[in-house]
């Protein structure tokens, strides 16, 4: 199963371009949309989760499994995503009254849990595993955050979805939250397509296998994490140096991240040969790839002419 | 400084926003639609003048209401806007002070709504000097007319108003919530404002009344005169600057609440304290990767087949139900409004005070009210629906839920649906309370026969079906405008339209939406034929609900795209094959049942707006009145051969008059007033004629007379004439004939002799609007009468036919009585003249039979004949009592009875009315419901009986200023001599108790005096108190010679007829010159005493006597026609009663001594000795003469007590 986003372009209203031609294969497995913010991904998302309507453009799922023609389009039949679709959105609230069981309940009902036995052992099973089973008959409204993100999930997981859209899913989660959360997506089998959408490079590098960044609407880079770091490798230099020397270096190379560490400013530089005296070699990270991405070092986007 | 960034802030961001500048346009609009509208027709009417302080106060009061309903979204959002967006820890955490942010937040509310109330009066202004106002009407411009009513009464009204919706919206957190305070006082001002008023406690409406409705619309339009409305200003004093404080008072409690109670603390949902002991969430201890066995979610099959979706729909329809259920709203829906329903049924169950039988029919009455005519007492429910339905269709997305919900894999129409169905079951369940609140009031009042097939039919399939109908409305609104606030102005301004749809100028049924004709129903008709058109307007109506349906589940918001063109593009390719066909269906149902209606309202029967009736009626006046005073002859006999046909609703007439040149002068020609709309067939004169003018649409024929009719001869009309419905009209079907019963007027379809006056047009703006004269409603008292114009009356001939299973009633005595062909006929004549309203009725009547026989030496004997419905038995025996008491009493002292018969009929209808005619009184049903609840209580049915056998013996009076009191008056007054002389003089004090009451007919104090008397007030309750006092003062036997005398001269034919100058004139011989003071004042002029007991003590004497001692202060003053008071000295007469202990039978009843005393102006004292202990003490203290009771009702004192001798 793969979806296959062809040209899909959106412009506002007001003349935000939020996607330009945006094209990208998206196989079974983990998937990363990474990007600043503003940089389209929410549109992306919205789109594929049948909310907003794109410009133009196609996008398909193929493959799908129990189809007569494997192929479901995302745009045109709305209502064939919707019943394989779990969507997290970046910003949701809850029924304050209402408590998580009972809510989850009435999603249930509507992803089409018939059956009122079963629906409530999906019910079950789904809080359980998203460790919420103990505070089931408990008011939504005195969730935290983190609670409350993984009510969403297992909303989003209802209905054994084989398209997961998670919008920013880990932004304003604690360190520890963050991990229960990235656990209960890294098991979410191979066959079905999951998009994360994120602005935190770690998100990506610790679960994806694929991703692509984003930026102003456009595909900077459509790649695998390990393949692009190693692809970078003994191209990235570092220095730590004092913040008043930063200009000096700006002038002669290719900057791309400048760090604060204890108080000093490491500063990474592209390289395809190791620049002057100072300057060490790095092992690049997925950080890395995602800065040059953004700068044009690497990918679609044409350097900035300096 | 902080607050009044505050302020200029919050100021600023309303003011820039749509919905604000929407409802300032809506507050003009409104606002020159009523001074154009409602005021000038008003105006015109009772020719005020539109620019007056008192029109443009009923402006504002009506603004005041508008604003209540559509504007609490200003406090609303003022008040919990930060809570709502999640902006609230910023502002929170800023360095102000609750008192700052309070009070800026809700100081530029107070602003904004200001303005909107200033605009109403600008839109007062506009309505008055734009173009199109007849210029009599605009008096000067006087700026402090447009102040007192906003400073009095908008002003005060934003204050308090926004203090209340700024505190519920505070404490909710949600800028809705501001509504359900709009709508608590809203429900305070009209549904609670007009029970309390219903039920006497007319001083508590006005305290209570939030808005200024009763005190400005009710009593001010009742109490002021025309020369006040058009020049007085309103004053802060009395009731309204009490009413003004007390409500000032609860917003400044609102505010101090607001203020005490709120934080600038994180809000967290309030848990009770026996849940807190729950849990906190637990946190798995391991931080990191867990390598613990996934939890395997089954795989179980889901369906997305039409029978999930419709379980769906139900499952949303019964969350959103449980929703509303146990929300503030839903509780005052549910058990709030039916607890209030209790006390409304049972007292309504009080009609003119007397307890009725609580049938259910009786209490349908007050359960029901269509939602397409003037705001009825359920108002309420439509404005709830609306709150509802908005924060049904609102609930996800202000939850932040939408995006979530919106992708799950449910057809577009399962929540659209599933949310109208949980408003159908609130709407079930308000139903199903509101039943069972009236059974309680049922149960309560000992009623056990409930008729709950009646119930079900009416409340479920009648009223439910209206606000079902209606909840369509608020659904597609929010839809199409899909902005909440916008959409819940929208939706009220939809229900005004379509409330108000004949202020508009809409008037057809087929025009606003849910509107048909009205449905009635009574024991002895049953719904007769109204029905049916009820049903087929309905069933068009439900037409267009389904394509409201079809429009609003393809224009419903799913998704992010909400730009209208993208939503109509995406509506399109919702028109699936289903919704298709529902549409069809709908549009199907429109063409069949708006064209069958459609036929039936506009092609079978004439379709006429009230502008189009006007236009015939001035038509009538333009073409014919020339023939006015054209000599005409009356009809003095006819003979009828009426067939009437239930089933079919249709009546056929054989007429035959006998016309009589009285007139002393030479006919040429005959004018034969027809109706319009009734077949006449054949119609024929005898000798030689010509028929030269046939207008039947306008109902007017002229036959020319070959030779003309000569004085003193006579001459036979013949004619024909059929009625039956064809279908039903617009405004529903004619109940005069249904199946079950029939009961008409037969002057309302037979043909009549010459011009008919009574066609005019009446109304001045209405003559003006048509360019006719000016007419005055009623001619002067001071018109000449000449014996020449009085009537002759008729002797009356009727055979008439019917079904064999019903009885035929017409006035006359019952003669013969066949069966013939299955049908039943009977024969009716008139052995003395009667007058021209011949009563024709029908129906399965059971008749009960008495006789009277003259206690004199003459041997008369009346037939006295009951017709009633076989249930409806109760009042038989004391309505006889009172007939034979009153023939008894009546031809005593009046003159004699000239009919052998006396039949009294029932007709059907809800009401209690009574109604004479010569030797015939109908009543309607809710009189046969009267009930005498305690031994002691007042015998309504006996007392107003008396009255109705009374107006046979009124003198035949002329159409003029005090006709009504020539009648009337008279016969209350003959009626209140027949209570006494048959029941005693405690029966009268009752009946005396119960005709001060301020209902039906409150008192005036103002306009004509009594000889002019035309009013309710003057003519059934000072009318008859003048005569009485004369009685008192006078003796009886003065006051029912002059009577007699008034009677015995006009009766006789050649007499002209009689007016109140007549009766005057030989009252005033009767009574002793000293009383003709006190004739002066009551029936010359319009007087009023006020007679105060200010203190009343008792000594007791040595020997065991009691010295009362009456501390007393009087003045009587004259008002004018136009309400001017002039004090007039006093030195008159004025009984002084002292009252004992025993208060068996009621207050007054121990009376041991009344006696004339002379009483002048100012303070004086008393001092009476009577032989017991005192009680009560005072000064008129049957109110005879300061007849105000409810006023100031201290005439009468406790005696303080000294007891030491």
């Amino acid at each position: 199963m793969a979806l296959q986003i062809t040209n899909i372009s959106k412009t506002y209203p007001n003349g935000v371009q939020a996607l330009r031609n945006v094209n990208l294969t998206i196989p079974n497995g983990m998937y990363g949309l990474l990007g600043p913010n503003g940089a389209g991904k929410s549109t992306l998302m919205r789109i594929l989760a049948t909310l907003q309507e794109p410009d133009n453009g196609q996008a398909q799922l193929t493959d799908v499994p129990y189809t007569t023609t494997g192929v479901i389009d995302v745009i045109g039949a709305k209502d064939e995503v919707r019943k394989t679709l779990g969507y997290l959105p970046q910003e949701f609230g809850v029924y304050p009254k209402a408590k998580a069981e009972d809510l989850l309940e009435h999603f249930a009902v509507l992803k089409g849990y018939d059956d009122r036995k079963s629906r409530k052992e999906v019910v079950e099973a789904l809080l359980r595993k998203t460790n919420l089973w103990d505070v089931r008959k408990q008011k939504l409204g005195g969730y935290s955050g983190g609670m409350r993100q993984r009510f969403g999930i297992a909303v989003a997981l209802l209905g054994d979805p084989k398209l997961l859209i998670v919008d920013e899913p880990t932004a304003g989660l604690d360190p520890a939250e963050r991990v229960r959360f990235l656990n209960l997506l890294s098991e979410l089998g191979e066959n079905s397509v999951v998009i994360l959408s994120t602005h935190i490079v770690e998100d990506v590098s610790e679960l994806c296998t694929n991703m692509a960044i984003i930026d102003r609407g456009e595909i900077l880079l459509e790649t695998q994490p390990e393949r692009a770091i190693k692809e970078l490798q003994g191209k990235t230099w570092r220095q730590t140096i004092d913040k008043t020397a930063l200009a000096e270096i700006e002038k002669d190379h290719t900057v791309i991240s400048t760090k604060l560490f204890a108080g000093k400013t490491v500063v990474h530089v592209y390289s395809n040969t190791a620049p002057r005296e100072g300057f060490e070699s790095v092992e690049p990270d997925l950080e890395d790839v995602y800065f040059c991405a953004m700068a044009g070092h690497i990918g679609n986007r044409k350097p900035a002419a300096a | 400084m902080k607050s009044w960034e505050i302020f200029r802030f919050e100021f600023k961001y309303q003011a820039g926003r749509w919905i604000t500048w929407l409802l300032f346009i809506a507050f003009a609009v409104i606002s020159i639609m009523m001074t154009r509208d409602g005021m000038l027709s008003e105006a015109l009417h009772d020719e005020f003048l539109l620019t007056s302080p008192f029109s443009i106060a009923k402006t504002t009061v009506v603004g005041c209401m508008f604003w209540l309903l559509v504007s609490a979204v200003v406090a609303g959002d003022a008040g919990a806007r930060d809570v709502a967006t999640g902006m609230h820890p910023l502002v929170y955490t800023a360095a102000i002070s609750k008192a700052q942010y309070l009070g800026g937040r809700f100081l530029a509310a107070v602003a904004i709504n200001t303005l909107m109330m200033l605009i109403v009066q600008l839109g007062i202004v506009i309505g008055i000097y734009a173009p199109g106002v007849d210029a009599e009407l605009i008096g000067p411009f006087r700026i402090s007319g447009y102040l007192t009513s906003f400073v009095y009464i908008s002003l005060p009204n934003i204050i308090f108003s926004t203090a209340i919706q700024f505190l519920i919206a505070t404490r909710s957190g949600r800028p809705m919530a501001g509504y359900l305070g709009s709508l608590i006082l809203f429900f305070m001002a009209y549904v609670v404002g007009i029970f309390l008023m219903l039920n006497g406690h007319k001083d508590l409406t006005r305290y209570l009344d939030p808005v200024g409705l009763h005190f400005i619309l009710s009593d001010l339009s009742y109490q002021w005169t025309t020369i006040e409305k058009s020049t007085r200003l309103i004053t802060l004093e009395g009731i309204v600057l009490t009413n003004r404080l007390i409500w000032m008072g609860i917003g400044l409690a609102a505010l101090t609440i607001t203020y005490t109670t709120f934080q600038f603390a994180h809000r967290t949902s309030s848990t009770w304290w026996w849940k807190r002991k729950r849990q906190q969430s637990p946190t798995p201890s391991i931080v990191g990767v867990t390598s613990a066995p996934p939890v395997v979610v089954p795989g179980v099959y889901r369906s997305f087949t039409f029978g999930t979706q419709t379980r769906q729909t139900f499952f949303i329809g019964w969350t959103s139900f449980k929703k509303l259920a146990f929300s503030w709203g839903g509780g005052f829906m549910l058990i709030l409004l039916p607890l209030l329903t209790i006390p409304v049924v049972a007292d309504q169950m009080m009609s003119d005070s007397i307890r009725l039988v609580p049938t259910t029919v009786h209490a349908l009455q007050e359960l029901t009210g269509p939602i397409a005519s003037e705001f009825s007492r359920w108002i309420i429910i439509p404005l709830l629906i609306i709150f509802f339905a908005g924060e049904l269709i609102w609930r996800e997305r202000d939850a932040r839920l939408g995006e979530m919900t919106d992708v799950m894999p449910v057809a577009d129409w399962v929540p659209f649906l599933g949310k109208f169905l949980g408003i159908v079951f609130l709407l079930l369940a308000f139903t199903i309370m509101q039943m069972l609140a009236s059974m309680t009031a049922q149960t309560i009042l000992g009623y056990h026969n409930y008729e709950i097939g009646l119930y079900l039919k009416v409340l479920f399939g009648l009223q439910l079906t209206e606000y079902i109908l209606f909840a369509v409305i608020p659904f597609i609104v929010h839809v199409i405008v899909d902005q909440k606030y916008i959409g819940h102005l929208a939706s009220i301004m939809a229900f005004v339209v379509i409330a108000l749809s004949s202020m508009f100028g809409i008037e057809h049924n087929l025009l606003v939406y849910t509107a048909s004709p009205a449905w009635s129903y009574t024991e002895m008709r049953g719904f007769g034929a109204t029905l049916g058109p009820w049903i087929w307007f309905k069933l068009y109506w439900v037409g267009w609900g389904l394509l409201l349906v079809v429009v609003t589940r393809i224009m419903w918001v799913r998704g992010k795209e909400n730009k209208f063109r993208d939503r109509v593009k995406l509506a399109t390719l919702r028109l699936t094959p289903a919704t298709l066909s529902v549409g069809s269906l709908g549009m199907a149902a429109i063409i069949v049942f708006g064209g069958f209606v459609f036929l039936n309202t506009n092609i079978l029967n004439e379709y006429r707006t009230k502008a189009d009736s006007d236009e015939l009626s001035a038509d009538y006046e333009r073409l014919y009145s020339q023939y006015k005073s054209n000599p005409q002859p009356r009809v003095v006999a006819a003979e009828l051969n009426i067939e009437l046909y239930p089933e079919q609703r249709a009546i056929d007439v054989e007429g035959t008059y006998s016309l009589e040149n009285n007139t002393g002068r030479t006919i040429q020609s005959i004018h034969v007033a027809t109706v319009p709309g009734i077949e006449i067939g054949e119609m024929t004169l005898s000798g030689r004629w010509a028929l030269t003018l046939n207008d039947n649409e306008l109902g007017h024929r002229i036959y020319v007379l070959e030779p003309p009719m000569s004085a003193g001869s006579s001459a036979i009309l013949k004619f024909t004439a059929h009625l039956e419905p064809k279908g039903f009209r617009a405004d529903g079907t004619n109940t005069s004939i249904t199946a079950n019963s029939t009961f008409l007027n037969l002057s309302s379809i037979l043909p009549a002799i010459g011009y008919q006056s009574s066609r005019e047009l009446s109304s001045p703006a209405e003559r003006r609007k048509h360019g006719l004269a000016p007419k005055p409603l009623i001619p002067s008292l001071y018109e000449p009468q000449l014996a020449s114009d009085r009537p002759s009356g008729v002797l009356l001939k009727a055979t008439i036919g019917t079904s064999e299973d019903q009885i035929a009633v017409m006035p006359g005595v019952a003669r013969h009585e066949w069966t013939k062909n299955g049908r039943r006929y009977f024969f009716y004549f008139t052995d003395a003249p009667i007058g021209d309203e011949w009563t024709f009725a029908s129906a399965k009547y059971d008749i009960y039979k008495a006789e009277w026989k003259n206690p004199d030496s003459s041997d008369q004997v009346v037939d006295i004949r009951i017709y009633h419905h076989p249930s409806h038995d109760t009042q038989l025996d004391r309505m006889t009592r009172s007939i034979r008491a009153s023939l008894d009493y009546y031809t005593k002292n009046y003159g004699p009875y000239p009919f052998s018969h006396l039949t009294v009929v029932e007709r059907p209808g809800n009401g209690t009315g009574l109604h004479a005619d010569m030797s015939l009184v109908t009543f309607t049903e809710g009189v046969a419901h009267w009930t005498i609840n305690k031994p002691g209580t007042l015998d309504l049915a006996y007392a107003v009986m008396t009255h109705e056998i009374g107006h046979q013996w009124n003198a035949p009076s002329a159409r003029i200023e005090g006709a009504p009191v020539m009648s009337e008056s008279v016969a209350w007054y003959y009626g209140m001599q027949a209570v006494e002389a048959s029941q005693g003089r405690a029966e009268l004090l009752r009946l005396l108790k119960f005709m001060h009451e301020p209902y039906p007919f409150a008192p005036i104090r103002r306009g004509e005096p009594l000889l002019r008397g035309l009013d309710p007030y003057l003519s059934y309750r000072r009318g008859p108190f003048a005569l009485y006092i004369l009685s008192e003062y006078a003796g009886d036997e003065k006051i029912n010679g002059a009577l007699r005398r008034v009677l015995a001269h006009h009766r006789k034919p050649d007499a002209p007829l009689a007016t109140t100058l007549d009766m005057y004139r030989e009252l005033k011989k009767s009574v002793p010159d000293s009383l003709h003071y006190l004739l002066h004042d009551l029936f010359e002029v319009n007087t009023f005493w006020q007679l105060n007991a200010d203190r009343v003590t008792g000594k007791q004497t040595p020997m065991g006597e009691w010295e009362v001692t009456l501390e007393i202060s009087a003045r009587k003053v004259v008002a004018d026609s136009a309400g001017v008071e002039t004090e007039i000295p006093m030195d008159e007469y004025v009984p002084i009663g002292v009252f004992g202990p025993d208060k068996s039978e009621f207050e007054l009843s121990d009376e041991m001594y009344l006696q004339l005393h002379r009483i002048r102006t100012g303070k004086q004292t008393i001092t009476i000795t009577v032989p017991r202990e005192p009680n009560l003490a005072g000064i008129d203290p049957y109110h005879m003469l300061d007849v105000y009771v409810n006023d100031d009702d201290n005439n009468i004192e406790v005696v303080k007590k000294d007891k030491k001798p």
